[in-house]
């Protein structure tokens, strides 16, 4: 049997696609991620007041989500609840945190292949090409960027790793000015974004999504709060189709997933592939966008939806969505109120569980203590680990039959590539 | 001429990398190099002759060692970028994997420490790096900088009881902040390098090292606090919080 090792490209992280073939044909092919970290381990030694601004540290990207689920499975244990201008204080960070996430992925490593695959190019354009390809829709991305991480900047105290948020609430006390400048830039991020949505509809409307990136059978889960969209607050929702749906509570999470934390991987108990990230939320909570929105969405048509493609489009949504709710957090008086965290004082609960929806999907951190309080077990399920099973199917749903008609491996790799990319892997948050 | 420039990442959460994504001088910076080699948005993956070789990220694999030396061998300078690459970093604390700084592999340049550096130290050193200048970092302590000292200088004589600061009690008593050691609650800047312009301790939490150790010798630096310090039984048996970014010579 031939192995064909190769590097992932412009994701986040590192990651490999592994193929297999015998007697000429390919007989498997893997996403795989090399690295473990052994956050579960770390954590373990530590005790709860501490765990948030560690467990930040498992992603740059996703760090503010990291930082909050966090502090929300240690508020369970000590069944307190934030006062309201911290959760809002939360809901602006984890805003900040999507303006950049989604906006690094969209222009460094999605528009490359969308251009590459809607124009006919004769390469996947490079870095110089892709900042000259249009360069108002670059400097639009540029200032997304930085509106993302100073957004996060002015409420979290850094823009990476935040220091102000902690388990009962949070330090810092929104001034008059920040909020100023908040307002600033949530207005400016809007005008960007509502542009981008526009170039994008103008630029991809017409292309028929190709089949590689249709995902099979999908089964979506996230998040919802009575189906509209909330990425803080709510219930996990697993959609099979639109007709079956199970909703359930958090804690009971492990009747239908769990993991080992020693092993890579997270198990449904069906054998279920699931998705999970924006299009997942997208499917789930798309009764509660609003009409214009839709009017947008509605210039693409039927062939996207169930296509891994259309997650670029609708982060776009998303974003708009996000930011359109960080307005109104900012114009709501609660944020401006003083308040001092919650005092933890006495654990409550020997389960404590968090969940967000991070920019990829949901996050969850389960702790477990024991009768002397300790912690006895940690377990994080992370979007990306949840995603690595129908990635893989897609892999080798395409490639098979490519490989037999072209031969061409180096095809293979770079459409394995396109096809692991549009799905935005998370690699430093799954190898944890 | 436009210097060419590779970015590598070894093992890391990408947070360094996400600090140069949204610096203010950033599409300028990008418009005054070449880069050869950045797998995070780039498809080239061989690393070839260049100028300036950037490295996030501590060594946990046999194969970052390869990669090291060969970076090594292809770039005019290198140099960590981040506290993971300068000093082991965070995942250090894991104490079943053997974690190491990039300078136990290869001979570096020069080091842009914090977890991740401060926007204005990276962007310092970036523009110096482009303009072939060496990085100048502070040899001064936190302390130097903190915003506490003249209110409240450090005693010799400290009974440290915790890790936070009991803001209740503080804004209740509508107190003035002091500083945190005076109040019985660890504060590593007497052993961090100054560069951070204090941002954890304005929003009233103490450091936690994250830049990164003073000098080369750090458990001298730390035998010689601890010297000033009464700790409490708790703060005593919890690991992990004198090397929490930087490995410790001996095991832990």
């Amino acid at each position: 049997m031939e192995k064909v090792i190769d590097m992932c490209k412009r994701v986040e992280g590192h990651g490999n696609v592994k193929i297999f073939i015998k007697n000429e044909k390919i007989s498997n092919i893997n996403f795989q991620l090399n690295i473990f970290r052994g956050f579960e381990k770390i954590l373990k030694q530590k005790i709860l007041i501490d765990i948030p601004r560690i467990a930040s540290r498992i992603c740059g990207l996703c760090h503010a989500s990291q930082n909050i689920v966090s502090c929300k499975a240690i508020e369970s244990i000590y069944n307190i609840s934030p006062h309201e201008n911290t959760i809002l204080l939360r809901r602006i960070l984890m805003i900040g945190e999507l303006i950049k996430s989604h906006s690094l992925h969209l222009f460094f490593q999605s528009l490359p292949d969308l251009l590459y695959i809607s124009k006919n190019l004769p390469n996947i354009p490079s870095l110089p090409e892709l900042s000259q390809f249009d360069n108002q829709l670059t400097n639009k991305f540029f200032e997304l960027i930085k509106i993302g991480n100073d957004i996060d900047r002015l409420f979290g105290g850094r823009a990476i790793h935040l220091i102000t948020n902690i388990p009962g609430g949070h330090f810092l006390q929104n001034s008059e000015k920040n909020i100023k400048i908040a307002r600033k830039y949530f207005q400016k991020a809007l005008e960007n974004i509502n542009y981008i949505i526009e170039k994008f509809i103008n630029l991809f409307k017409k292309l028929t999504p190709p089949k590689l990136f249709q995902i099979p059978n999908p089964i979506f889960m996230s998040l919802h709060n009575n189906e509209s969209f909330d990425r803080y607050d709510g219930d996990l929702i697993i959609n099979y189709n639109n007709e079956n749906k199970i909703e359930f509570l958090l804690e009971n999470y492990s009747k239908y997933f769990n993991k080992d934390p020693e092993l890579p991987g997270i198990n449904f108990s069906n054998e279920e592939i699931v998705v999970v990230g924006p299009i997942s939320r997208y499917n789930i909570m798309k009764n509660s966008i609003s009409e214009e929105l839709k009017a947008r969405i509605n210039h693409f048509s039927n062939a996207w939806e169930k296509s891994i493609l259309f997650s670029n489009f609708l982060k776009l949504i998303e974003m708009n969505i996000e930011v359109n709710q960080g307005i109104e957090i900012i114009n709501n008086p609660i944020l401006k109120k003083k308040s001092v965290p919650l005092i933890l004082k006495n654990i409550q609960k020997l389960n404590g569980f968090g969940v967000v929806e991070a920019p990829r999907g949901i996050l969850i951190h389960h702790y477990k203590l024991n009768e002397n309080h300790k912690i006895e077990d940690i377990k994080l399920f992370v979007a990306t680990e949840i995603n690595i099973p129908i990635i893989n199917e897609m892999l080798l749903k395409f490639s098979k039959d490519l490989y037999d008609m072209t031969g061409d491996i180096e095809l293979i790799k770079q459409k394995a590539q396109m096809v692991i990319r549009a799905f935005d892997p998370c690699i430093s948050c799954a190898t944890h | 001429m436009k210097y060419k420039l590779s970015i590598t990442s070894l093992t890391s959460c990408s947070g360094c990398i996400s600090s140069l994504f949204s610096l203010d001088i950033f599409p300028q910076f990008l418009e005054r190099i070449d880069i050869v080699y950045f797998p995070f948005l780039s498809d080239n993956t061989k690393i070839e002759e260049h100028d300036i070789a950037l490295v996030e990220g501590c060594v946990s694999r046999k194969q970052h060692i390869n990669q090291l030396k060969n970076i090594r061998k292809n770039a005019k300078k290198i140099y960590a970028l981040g506290t993971c690459a300068a000093y082991g970093g965070i995942v250090s604390l894991n104490k079943t994997k053997n974690i190491e700084a990039i300078s136990k592999y290869i001979e570096i340049d020069g080091i842009i420490p914090g977890c991740p550096p401060p926007s204005n130290l990276l962007g310092d050193c970036l523009i110096r790096i482009i303009e072939n200048k060496k990085i100048i970092l502070s040899q001064k302590n936190l302390c130097f900088d903190c915003p506490l000292r003249e209110t409240s200088p450090i005693k010799l004589d400290i009974k440290l009881k915790s890790l936070y600061l009991d803001m209740n009690k503080k804004v209740k008593k509508n107190e003035e902040l002091n500083c945190f050691l005076n109040e019985g609650v660890l504060c590593l800047g007497p052993i961090t390098r100054e560069g951070c312009e204090c941002i954890c301790i304005k929003e009233m939490i103490p450091c936690e090292g994250c830049m990164g150790p003073i000098s080369k010798d750090f458990t001298s630096n730390i035998i010689n606090f601890l010297g000033i310090l009464d700790l409490s039984e708790d703060i005593k048996d919890y690991e992990g919080l004198f090397f929490r970014f930087s490995k410790p010579k001996i095991k832990r």
